[in-house]
């Protein structure tokens, strides 16, 4: 299991976004060999993530402090599971409209990318917290090519104010 | 990201590298309102070294792409690949823009 957990800002998407992609080229704690289908995962894989975060940072986190963006990533043979928690507010995924791509939308193309390249996608609306799971599954054949490294990682970018630790008075 | 202008004539270039996403399409948003503004009625975008697009950055080349058109201009887009790429497919903007 990969763990990034960052504010809830634009400004740290770009971080979350070279996790998950670096994520989506490691089954377990091996790395994947390189192939067209793993980049297409790659590439799609990050883009609904990408979308994901933007509708946080932009939406959830609108008009408060925003919180947190906890993305948890598990990687194996057969598919990529990221999973985005944040405490702002919840939408109704069934009440956005599917863009009509005829028109030429300028906006509102988000979910819509999500669905699109993501092969289930479910939304647990808080409070407290709001989690939406994204899987897309792997197509046959990715070899691991290097047995290294620890089965768990995790970072964490805290800013303003220490963590409070298990040690602090 | 990184983006270039360049006129020649009557076509104007504009390059854009890097990320085009929700956190730098607001920096390109003045150079496309100025390319509309001049009424440049032959734009070429290039995407190739663009490594990754959003939506918002999609929203941008494609208000640049309608309000071109509605001066009777023409915007084509070179070098798309990639993740960028795909996005343009899954929205099926690769119909829309003319490809060299």
């Amino acid at each position: 299991m990969i763990r990034v957990r960052v504010p809830g800002t634009l400004a740290y998407r770009n971080l979350a976004l070279r996790v998950v992609a670096a994520a989506t080229k490691m089954i377990g704690n091996a790395e994947c060999e390189p192939s067209p289908a793993l980049e297409e995962l790659e590439a799609q894989t990050v883009s609904a993530v990408g979308e994901a975060f933007n509708n946080i940072a932009i939406h959830a986190y609108k008009g408060v402090a925003p919180g947190e963006i906890d993305v948890l990533i598990e990687s194996d043979a057969e598919r990529v599971v990221v999973e985005m928690t944040d405490t702002g507010a919840s939408f109704d995924p069934s009440t956005v409209a599917v863009p009509e791509l005829d028109e030429l939308p300028e906006n509102g193309m988000g979910l819509f990318i999500i669905r699109s390249f993501m092969d289930e996608v479910t939304y647990a609306a808080g409070p407290p917290k709001n989690v939406l799971r994204l899987v897309k599954r792997r197509a046959p054949g990715p070899e691991p090519r290097l047995q290294d490294g620890a089965s768990e990682a995790e970072v964490t970018v805290e800013t303003g104010a220490k963590r409070a630790t298990a040690d602090d008075p | 990201m990184k983006f270039a202008r360049e006129d020649n004539g009557a076509e104007t270039m504009l390059r854009i590298d890097g990320t085009l996403d929700a956190v730098s399409a607001p920096e390109i948003r003045p150079v496309v309102d100025a390319i509309v503004t001049e009424e440049r009625k032959a734009v070429t975008v290039d995407l190739g070294n663009l490594r990754l697009i959003d939506s918002s950055g999609v929203g941008v080349i494609v208000s640049l792409f309608k309000r071109v058109r509605a001066h009777g201009g023409e915007v084509k887009i070179v070098g798309l690949r990639d993740q960028p790429k795909a996005i343009f497919k899954l929205l099926r903007l690769d119909r829309v823009f003319p490809t060299p």
